[in-house]
């Protein structure tokens, strides 16, 4: 919500930057799959299909089944129903 | 491809660690994002790709030929000839139906009927952005801000880097093209500072923007005389907060991304609506254009450096120019002259320069404020209705006190408030989470944005409309 020039705020520069963006990238990135595969699955059963998209897909409806088996997915899906009733936005 | 969705993020997961795998092969890397930004453009339309080399190969070539001479007459014409290309290639584009319409409405309007003809043709989404970039480095060329570059991929890295390409920051040539020269050093990394510009971004978008469009404004501008009058002054301020979340969330992501690919953006926004003059709000607002056309436009035609009347004259084409830079319609040109003319009374009075607070008290100020939080909001309305009947509607109804029933839902409500919270929050505020953010545990690095991107992602809308600049 902020916008700051860069240059302006000058701290010392730490090490290891690079290998904490990435640990932050792809620690975000996986949590958010195991949290909400559902989106995965359905992003790439919107694609067109090739063997690499077959293969992902593959790969996420087995990431989603162990999600709802390990009751993970099912907390988003309550989540957002309770967001939809008080909210009163369109269902999905 | 839109910032906030899965492709572009598996999109980003790719492009992050090959570009600083290649960081000590700099040519590759650039090679590597080059390739990467064009792929990221042609998500849109394939064959527009060809544009942005056409561009770019253009301007290269455009920019030895101005270094060539030494005259400075010999050296303007050419400059003006690849002004005029570029300029050609936008207007063909963006402008020559509009043109076209208004030419033959004129000639219908003295009772004779002549028909040009339209094209039909898809606009190149970032036209105009791509079109300002490629400017900024002919024009610095010319000025021998800097020297032309014997690379044809810098320059093709320079226009078309993905970050920027479809709705700016507006980098400047000289700016970008010095940190393209050898490897970025992944100690400028400000981690903090990117993620919060990115989750910032992120609920702007999904959240603020996506809900005041959706929501409410969208319906009380498809046909605002069937609202009532305090309907569309909620919709008028509904929209002045959208259009500010939407645009700097696109420019906060933006700006995050290439910091975390070890490139610096400029600041684009710098709470807009604080602003207490037009000039002020101009310092503040998409800050990459209102510089560009400053220094590009405004001092060229001779600044404020020959009289009081050629200077309100060059503030008039420079603004209506501004205006329709944004697109080909009356409402865009009208937009532009009601700011230029603004500033104009501004200057006139004496509400001007740097210290222009300072010199007038907190009472002054505050009026000032009011005054042009008003003017900038109602300005909106032509920027935003899609016809000249629909903003005459608007003001009519809005001005006609005809009826004081709402239909915000508490929901909407909400969104206003959590809106009109991104301007009343101090930065202060900001600035001590992304330090607090940067001295946390990993772990706690990691739960943050996945945390905040859970929420968003909870309360998302089913699908996210483009951004509004993308038309731009």
């Amino acid at each position: 919500m902020k916008h700051v020039e860069p240059t302006k705020l000058e701290r010392p520069r730490p090490r290891g930057q690079l290998r904490t963006a990435a640990i932050v990238l792809y620690g975000t990135l996986m949590l958010l799959a195991v949290t909400i595969p559902q989106s995965v699955v359905n992003w790439l059963a919107d694609m067109n299909g090739n063997p690499v998209q077959e293969t992902a897909f593959r790969g996420a409806e087995v990431l989603r089944k162990l999600s709802q088996g390990a009751g993970v997915s099912t907390v988003y899906q309550r989540a957002r129903d309770i967001f939809i009733a008080i909210s009163g936005v369109e269902p999905d | 491809m839109l910032f906030p969705t899965i492709g572009f993020a598996v999109f980003f997961a790719v492009v992050f660690p090959v570009t600083w795998l290649l960081n000590a092969h700099n040519t590759w890397k650039k090679v590597f994002l080059v390739a990467a930004s064009y792929y990221f453009y042609a998500a849109w339309r394939p064959e527009f790709t060809l544009l942005l080399l056409v561009s770019s190969v253009f301007n290269y070539g455009a920019a030895f030929a101005i270094d060539h001479f030494k005259d400075r007459a010999q050296r303007l014409t050419v400059l003006w000839l690849a002004v005029a290309a570029n300029l050609g290639l936008l207007g063909y584009f963006k402008y020559y139906n509009f043109f076209a319409a208004s030419l033959m409405n004129a000639f219908a309007a003295i009772g004779m009927k002549v028909d040009i003809g339209f094209i039909e043709v898809a606009l190149p989404i970032a036209i105009s952005f791509l079109t300002f970039h490629a400017l900024s480095y002919i024009i610095d060329v010319y000025r021998r801000v800097i020297k032309p570059t014997t690379s044809l991929l810098d320059i093709m890295f320079y226009i078309g880097f993905f970050p920027h390409l479809i709705a700016g920051p507006i980098v400047r040539a000289n700016k970008f093209l010095a940190q393209t020269i050898g490897p970025r050093d992944p100690a400028n990394i400000r981690l903090g500072q990117s993620v919060f510009l990115i989750l910032g971004g992120l609920f702007k978008k999904v959240i603020i923007a996506n809900y005041l469009s959706t929501g409410f404004v969208d319906g009380v501008f498809r046909d605002p005389t069937a609202n009532s009058s305090l309907d569309l002054i909620f919709g008028m301020y509904g929209y002045a907060l959208e259009i500010y979340c939407d645009f700097s969330a696109y420019t906060d992501i933006a700006i995050g991304i290439a910091n975390l690919l070890g490139y610096e953006f400029p600041q684009n926004f710098n709470y807009p609506y604080r602003a207490t003059s037009v000039q002020d709000f101009w310092r503040r607002w998409h800050m990459s254009l209102s510089s560009w056309l400053r220094d590009y436009l405004y001092i060229p035609l001779g600044g404020s450096k020959f009289g009081t009347l050629a200077t309100y004259r060059n503030i008039m084409i420079t603004m209506a120019l501004g205006g329709l830079w944004h697109g080909a319609s009356w409402a865009f040109l009208i937009w532009g002259c009601l700011h230029g003319s603004a500033l104009v009374i501004e200057r006139m009075l004496g509400i001007t320069g740097d210290h222009a607070d300072a010199k007038r008290g907190t009472l002054a100020t505050a009026v000032g404020w009011l005054v042009t939080t008003q003017f900038v909001c109602l300005a909106w309305v032509f920027f935003r209705a899609p016809s000249t009947d629909a903003w005459l509607g608007y003001f009519a109804t809005m001005f006609s006190g005809r009826s004081w029933s709402t239909s915000v839902t508490p929901f909407v409500a909400v969104i206003f408030v959590l809106g009109a919270l991104s301007h009343i929050l101090p930065p202060r505020w900001f600035e001590t989470l992304e330090k607090r953010y940067d001295e946390a545990p990993l772990a706690m690095k990691v739960l943050v944005p996945f945390v905040v991107i859970y929420l968003i992602s909870v309360a998302a809308p089913a699908g996210i409309a483009p951004f509004i600049y993308f038309q731009f």
